[in-house]
């Protein structure tokens, strides 16, 4: 069995959870954003 | 159905429980699935423990790939019929997809650097997943490229439809080519040839991702909906 290892274990964890949440963190803003307009032009 | 589901009223009913359900579900399942592939789960025989790697990169790789056959669909579904919210839909999948395979292509790198001896290598299944990342990145760039939307709409669909030639490039290049990369074990006609035990987290996680592009291409197609309801409201306004 290969030993060792949990450097390139940790590695991709740590890139592809900051991938998801920067993603998740960018279209919950856009979100935000974009329904915070449209309630702002709902009002007269 | 689908076509009552997807009037754009009732989906931003819908949608509005919908989305943070399955986001909530997603991050409990990542929960469940995280800890489990990386302390729960067993070493690889060969591989050692580098084999946890698989839990993310195989179901980034199967979504990749599952994304842009729904961008595909969705960007059918807008050129024939002309519905008003499938290139919205596949607009809003894109990053994700993108994103998915990116994370694919990375932590294949990282599992193959001590798997292989090499972090990069110019194969089949290497190569045509960088063409799909390319793809999902040009399509993105032309939505943004041109101005006027439904030009944008139509020549963005002939583009991922042209880029669905690739997906089965992408899934049979191990069998078609000599490569680095081991051939199919999961989804293949004789059942997954790898150990029951690491059958639970792979699914949990495939399962995770599912639910995370499910929630963010939902609450990127509301963000969408919301901007063209005040550029609606604004023409209106301009030529009242």
């Amino acid at each position: 069995m290969m030993e060792g290892g949990w450097p390139y274990v940790w590695g991709a964890y740590a890139f592809a959870c900051a991938a998801l949440a920067v993603l998740t963190l960018a279209v919950t803003l856009r979100l935000a954003h974009w329904s915070k307009r449209a309630r702002g032009e709902r009002r007269p | 159905m689908l076509t009552a589901l997807a009037n754009p009223a009732r989906f931003m009913s819908y949608s509005a429980w919908a989305a943070p359900l399955c986001l909530f579900a997603a991050l409990g399942l990542f929960a469940i699935g995280l800890p489990w592939a990386l302390f729960l789960s067993p070493a690889d025989y060969q591989q050692g423990e580098t084999v946890r790697i698989m839990y993310l990169h195989v179901p980034a790789a199967w979504w990749s790939l599952g994304i842009y056959v729904f961008m595909g669909a969705a960007s059918v579904i807008g050129l024939v019929w002309r519905h008003a919210l499938a290139d919205v839909a596949a607009r809003a999948a894109a990053p994700i997809g993108a994103t998915y395979a990116g994370i694919c292509l990375a932590t294949g790198s990282l599992w193959g650097a001590p798997t292989w001896g090499t972090w990069w290598e110019w194969d089949g299944r290497l190569t045509s997943m960088l063409v799909l990342f390319i793809v999902y990145l040009g399509y993105i760039a032309l939505w943004n490229a041109v101005e006027e939307e439904e030009k944008a709409a139509r020549l963005a669909a002939i583009l991922c439809l042209a880029g669905l030639i690739n997906i089965p490039i992408v899934h049979f290049s191990v069998d078609w080519w000599s490569t680095l990369h081991q051939p199919a074990s999961i989804l293949r006609a004789e059942g997954p040839s790898i150990h029951p035990s690491m059958l639970g987290p792979l699914f949990i996680m495939a399962g995770a991702f599912f639910l995370l592009f499910a929630a963010l291409t939902m609450m990127n197609m509301r963000a969408a909906i919301y901007r063209r309801r005040i550029e609606a409201a604004r023409l209106r306004g301009a030529n009242a």
